[in-house]
């Protein structure tokens, strides 16, 4: 992958310390696992403190979800769903050597990613507007209930934490387009798109526990 | 991946030929389950499943995580390790949330053990047949009324204590004969107070002797002018009382709970308000003053004869073992900065936390709390 090296085929070259192109293959996938996993730990954290809380105040989840725009939470649970699959045919396309129809498809993904965070910015601005922000910054007066600013200090930071996740998914998959169109990948060698497909797999499975956590309480 | 010397890397190209691709059919698929799920777990939201509702959005989450997983990220054709690795992801978290929301849920329970109880109870009744009204038993029912259940119930139990304001639900008026959760017989308020009533602020009195439970029940039914049926044998042993042994509800094993030494010293010093108040010393001024008397009148019960908190005044929603407690009045407080501060937190209460307000003092008798309250900060150190 060097820029000195013109051919049109750049060759991926196996790493001196693997066996060969599979075993290379199978261990950086596995590595993705291992990555994905603390992933899931470091939301874990905000996901029990969301169950913990949720135990302690139902009541206060139940008035306070009821400010989130629910139709918005929803449309952006199949936007993100539409862009899993979209990286999905990416990853298959790359893997047939197809590689325009994989660009096309990350494009696509890409653009779902920004239509993502377009919805969200009005979600955010409306709560921004409504004096629903975290904590100390809470000013909203129409929820009664006192324990009200934990919960949107919970809903910042788990969307926050996801949208960072989404910036950072965009940022990966305009890469993978970059190389793709350096024609680095082929049906022979195309592991960096797929885990770059995991990771944002994995951003759409957060999205679809945030979902009903935050928007359908009851 | 150096571009110096290919000559060294002999494996030009991967042999990918037995990775699995996904076809364009089943990503199709498995899309349109996604979607189909997305609108059905909304649908179902609207729906009033009762305590169901979370756990089947959290089921129709996870089908739908589970599909991403085995499909887009192709789990089904992946080593099984990458599926144990990642499968211990979720396994990892679970019990991350099962020991914290133990620790929290039942922390209360650390302090119960068995061994010498502090509290003496015997967890068997020494009376014949104890739901059974007699007129001793509401004598002492009405003795120990005065002692655990004025502060919330009133001293009539119209439900309107001075603590009554910082509860929502209310507590119980015992005179009127509609909206009781566990029922109104003896059997019945026995069970409530053995085991609190989650949601509100009504904790357990499980650590009072059995005998003393039976004697609040038959006092409580005493206070109604509308007498309930009498307890059948089936009300009573739906309780889990023995008849034969007059072993109580959970058998002896329950009631050799034992409580922490400090609730313990707590509870003898609210049941005898007498003025033996060791460590700070028997002083005068508590107990003579205009502002001593409206303080042991008013607000000793919650924030303690001396000022000192501790009490417990409402147990946390769903958890009976998790309470809030008074903290100390120490002359640090805003409140006790000026008289002004004081006076308003006084008439107003505090919104949200379990101090109600007492709009209807004077202003000398507020003046005179004011000085009490500063001279009871004082003594604490």
């Amino acid at each position: 992958m060097s820029s000195t090296h013109e051919s049109a085929y750049p060759v991926h070259h196996v790493g001196h310390h693997f066996n060969n192109a599979s075993d290379e293959f199978e261990a950086a996938k596995q590595g993705m696992w291992v990555f994905l996993v603390t992933e899931i730990l470091m939301f874990g954290g905000l996901f029990v403190a969301y169950g913990i809380f949720r135990g302690m105040y139902p009541e206060m989840y139940v008035e306070a979800h009821h400010a989130l725009q629910m139709k918005m939470g929803a449309l952006n649970t199949i936007v993100l769903i539409t862009s899993s699959l979209t990286m999905a045919l990416a990853v298959s396309a790359t893997q047939r050597g197809k590689k325009q129809r994989a660009i096309g498809m990350m494009a696509a993904t890409i653009f779902l990613a920004c239509c993502f965070l377009v919805v969200k910015y009005f979600e955010y601005s409306h709560k921004f507007h409504e004096g629903l922000l975290p904590g100390a910054f809470y000013s909203n007066t129409e929820i009664t209930n006192p324990k009200a600013p934990l919960f949107f200090s919970l809903y910042f930071m788990m969307t926050g934490l996801h949208g960072i996740h989404v910036l950072i998914g965009i940022g990966l998959i305009s890469w993978m387009i970059l190389r793709s169109l350096r024609n680095e990948f082929s049906e022979n060698f195309y592991t960096p798109v797929e885990l770059v497909g995991f990771y944002w797999h994995f951003v759409d499975i957060v999205w679809i526990y945030l979902f009903p956590l935050l928007y359908l309480v009851s | 991946m150096s571009n110096n010397d290919h000559s060294n890397h002999p494996h030009h190209n991967q042999d990918h030929s037995h990775h699995h691709i996904v076809s364009t059919k089943t990503a199709l698929t498995v899309a349109g389950s996604l979607f189909f799920l997305t609108v059905l777990t909304v649908v179902v939201s609207r729906v009033d499943l009762g305590v169901w509702n979370f756990p089947v959005a959290m089921l129709v989450a996870t089908v739908k995580a589970l599909l991403v997983m085995m499909f887009f990220m192709d789990l089904i054709h992946d080593a099984p390790e990458n599926s144990v690795i990642f499968g211990a992801g979720f396994l990892f978290l679970v019990i991350f949330f099962i020991l914290t929301a133990s620790d929290l849920f039942f922390r209360g329970n650390v302090y119960v053990k068995a061994g010498t109880p502090l509290v003496a109870t015997s967890g068997r009744s020494s009376l014949k047949n104890p739901w059974i009204s007699t007129p001793e038993l509401v004598s002492h029912g009405k003795e120990l009324f005065s002692q655990n259940c004025v502060t919330c119930h009133g001293p009539e139990g119209l439900g309107n204590g001075v603590a009554a304001a910082g509860y929502n639900p209310p507590p119980r008026n015992f005179h009127s004969q509609t909206g009781w959760i566990n029922g109104r017989k003896p059997s019945n308020i026995f069970k409530t107070l053995k085991e609190g009533i989650p949601g509100s602020g009504m904790a357990s009195f499980g650590t009072l002797p059995i005998d003393d439970r039976w004697a609040l029940a038959a006092y409580v039914v005493s206070l109604n002018s509308e007498r309930p049926a009498s307890d059948t044998q089936e009300d009573v042993a739906k309780i889990g009382y023995d008849l034969k042994t007059g072993l109580a509800a959970g058998g002896a094993r329950q009631e050799e709970k034992t409580i922490p030494i400090e609730f313990a010293i707590e509870r003898m010093a609210v049941a005898e308000p007498a003025p033996a108040h060791g460590a700070l010393g028997a002083n005068e001024r508590g107990f003579t003053s205009v502002g001593g008397q409206l303080y042991q009148a008013r607000c000793a019960q919650c924030h303690g004869e001396h000022g000192e908190g501790g009490v417990r005044v409402r147990s946390l929603g769903g958890m009976p073992k998790a309470y809030i407690t008074t903290a100390p009045l120490l002359a640090n407080r805003e409140s006790l900065k000026s008289a002004d501060a004081f006076n308003h937190v006084v008439e107003n209460g505090l919104t949200g936390r379990e101090m109600p307000g007492s709009a209807d003092l004077s202003g000398g008798e507020l003046s005179e709390l004011y000085t009490h309250v500063k001279w009871l900060a004082g003594q604490l150190h």
